[in-house]
């Protein structure tokens, strides 16, 4: 067995970054504003702090408790539970290859923005305003009629792909000390970034009357089941969690570190950038609607439409430097989403992998990055963009809550909640009380099955997904069941590493 | 801005500053960062 120690974050603020860094990515700033503004502002707010309180520091403080303890990737963990848990470990981590695999081409279309922002590809004045859709689904991603054309890869995209998981590799392939330096510097970068938009989106005329939209409350939404829903399902997107990937930092904590104060810094750090980024998003939104001389619903406020056809928008109405601030913008973006693309390729996928097979870390990486760059290739393709959709919907809502309620499950039943707040409370800078216990054995099972049940069976099965043809819309239901079969498979597997680690006959030891 | 609006930001970043202070405040008090 190896002699030399074992893994581990080299200073606490390493820890500290990487899991602020894998916590925060593009939905805080391209999902978090726009259902605020959808869900009654303030009354969002209210409801997504419950949600953070109730469900999400506990269960970060679970992933990091359990993956501490036992000193292993999820996989690992649910192992060290029991060798028939093991599937319960395996299922996230295909959440997070398969996430990552359509996360870093989103990436390369932020690449691709950087060096059109320079230019400013798209136009600028009213004319490249409202050339912005044409420019990213006509030129950039040559869209295709539906999901059964995929044509031929974009090169352009398939080359800043090829150099996003490059850059992945570098950071991931010396561990946890590499990853925690950069995490720090990619994260403060960032955040000066985004601080750069705020200021400049503040300033612009018509600034306030966006804010408003973003925060005007409206209580009377709170009596409802959509709000409920948006709020707990954006608190358990946003934290990265049921990824796999929260399990392994926390493992690479050091044996007396501390759990509770961790995960409560990484949670609400993580929603007070979601809240900032608000600000920015939302006074660039009135600015358009004032330049534009247009309406709040003629603006594209979610997902891909905010950030590659609104903001850009926004950017072409700006009086000077408009492509210095397009460029910060996708920059921003592109940063925000490294530090979750390391995190889900390396916590998420290359540590269980090691564990199980007993790989060398430089090994598994290039395993890694080649297979899920190839896998990407899918999504630079003409009907790219559809697959993305898809298996989105799949692994970043079915497989990540449906293992979340299983994980919460065999962690609060099985194992024992009481057993791990103990384990939590022996080193943690503040302790957590005995309702821990009920959280993780009740209100984040039933809490996670409702936004499953609510957005998820509810809509899918009554009608094919946003309208997809049914062969397309029922791979979600192929890609869940596969993945799943796919673990039984593997912890059917033997084991060659190191995959169950727990206690003190391992204290010193570690694998290279 | 409107009245409400800017009640709202008041009220939800004195909820993070607060979280956030109480948490710094009480970091490195127990746990220990090296094996």
């Amino acid at each position: 067995m190896a002699e030399v120690m074992r893994e581990r974050w080299l200073r606490p603020r390493h820890f500290i970054f990487a899991a602020i860094g894998s916590a925060i990515g593009l939905g805080n700033v391209w999902r978090f504003p726009y259902l605020t503004y959808e869900y009654g502002g303030a009354a969002f707010l209210i409801a997504w702090i419950i949600g953070l309180i109730v469900l999400g520091v506990p269960w970060m403080m679970m992933e990091f408790g359990m993956g501490r303890h036992f000193q292993r990737g999820a996989p690992g963990v649910f192992a060290g539970i029991g060798k028939k848990w093991e599937w319960v470990g395996w299922w996230p981590v295909f959440a997070a290859f398969l996430i990552v695999t359509y996360y870093t081409v989103v990436m390369a279309w932020c690449l691709h923005y950087v060096g059109g922002a320079a230019s400013m590809a798209w136009g600028v004045g009213k004319a490249g305003a409202t050339a912005t859709g044409d420019y990213f689904f006509g030129e950039v991603l040559q869209l295709s009629s539906g999901p059964g054309v995929l044509g031929p890869p974009v090169w352009a995209i398939v080359g800043l792909l090829a150099l996003t998981w490059l850059i992945v590799y570098l950071i991931i392939h010396r561990g946890a000390p590499v990853i925690g330096r950069v995490s720090q510097w990619v994260m403060c970068i960032a955040w000066a970034f985004l601080l750069i938009i705020f200021v400049r989106g503040v300033t612009l005329v018509g600034a306030a009357e966006g804010l408003n939209f973003y925060l005007a409350p409206d209580f009377g939404v709170l009596l409802g089941g959509g709000i409920w829903f948006a709020a707990l399902s954006q608190i358990a997107f946003t934290l990265s969690l049921g990824m796999a990937g929260m399990f392994a930092y926390g493992s690479f904590i050091a044996r007396k570190g501390d759990i509770a104060n961790s995960a409560s810094i990484t949670s609400f750090t993580n929603c007070a950038t979601s809240f900032f980024a608000g600000f920015a998003i939302f006074s660039t939104v009135g600015f358009l609607m004032a330049s534009m001389g247009i309406g709040i619903e003629e603006v594209a406020l979610s997902g891909l439409g905010l950030a590659f056809v609104a903001y850009p928008s926004m950017v072409s109405m700006l009086p000077v430097a408009q492509g210095f601030f397009g460029a910060i913008f996708f920059l921003m973006f592109w940063l925000l989403a490294i530090s979750s693309a390391y995190f889900l390729a390396y916590g998420g996928v290359v540590i269980p992998l090691m564990h199980k097979f007993g790989w060398s870390r430089v090994k598994t990486a290039i395993i890694v990055c080649v297979v899920c760059f190839v896998i990407g290739i899918l999504y630079t393709t003409q009907g790219g963009l559809y697959w993305l959709d898809i298996v989105d919907r799949t692994v970043a809502f079915y497989v990540l809550l449906l293992s979340g309620v299983l994980a919460a499950i065999v962690v609060g039943w099985v194992y024992g909640a009481d057993k791990l707040r103990e384990h939590i409370n022996e080193t943690s800078d503040f302790k957590v009380g005995k309702w821990f216990d009920w959280i993780i054995k009740i209100v984040l099972p039933v809490g996670l099955l409702f936004v499953v049940i609510y957005g998820g069976f509810m809509k899918d099965i009554a009608a094919p997904y946003e309208g997809y043809p049914l062969w397309a819309a029922s791979m979600i239901w192929v890609i869940l069941i596969v993945t799943l079969g796919l673990s039984f498979f593997l912890q059917s597997r033997k084991t060659r590493g190191s995959m169950v680690g727990s206690g003190k006959e391992e204290k010193g030891v570690s694998e290279k | 801005m409107t009245a409400s609006a800017i009640v709202t930001t008041v009220i939800f970043w004195l909820i993070f500053i607060g979280a956030l202070g109480w948490c710094f405040s009480r970091f490195g008090k127990a746990g220990k960062w090296e094996d």
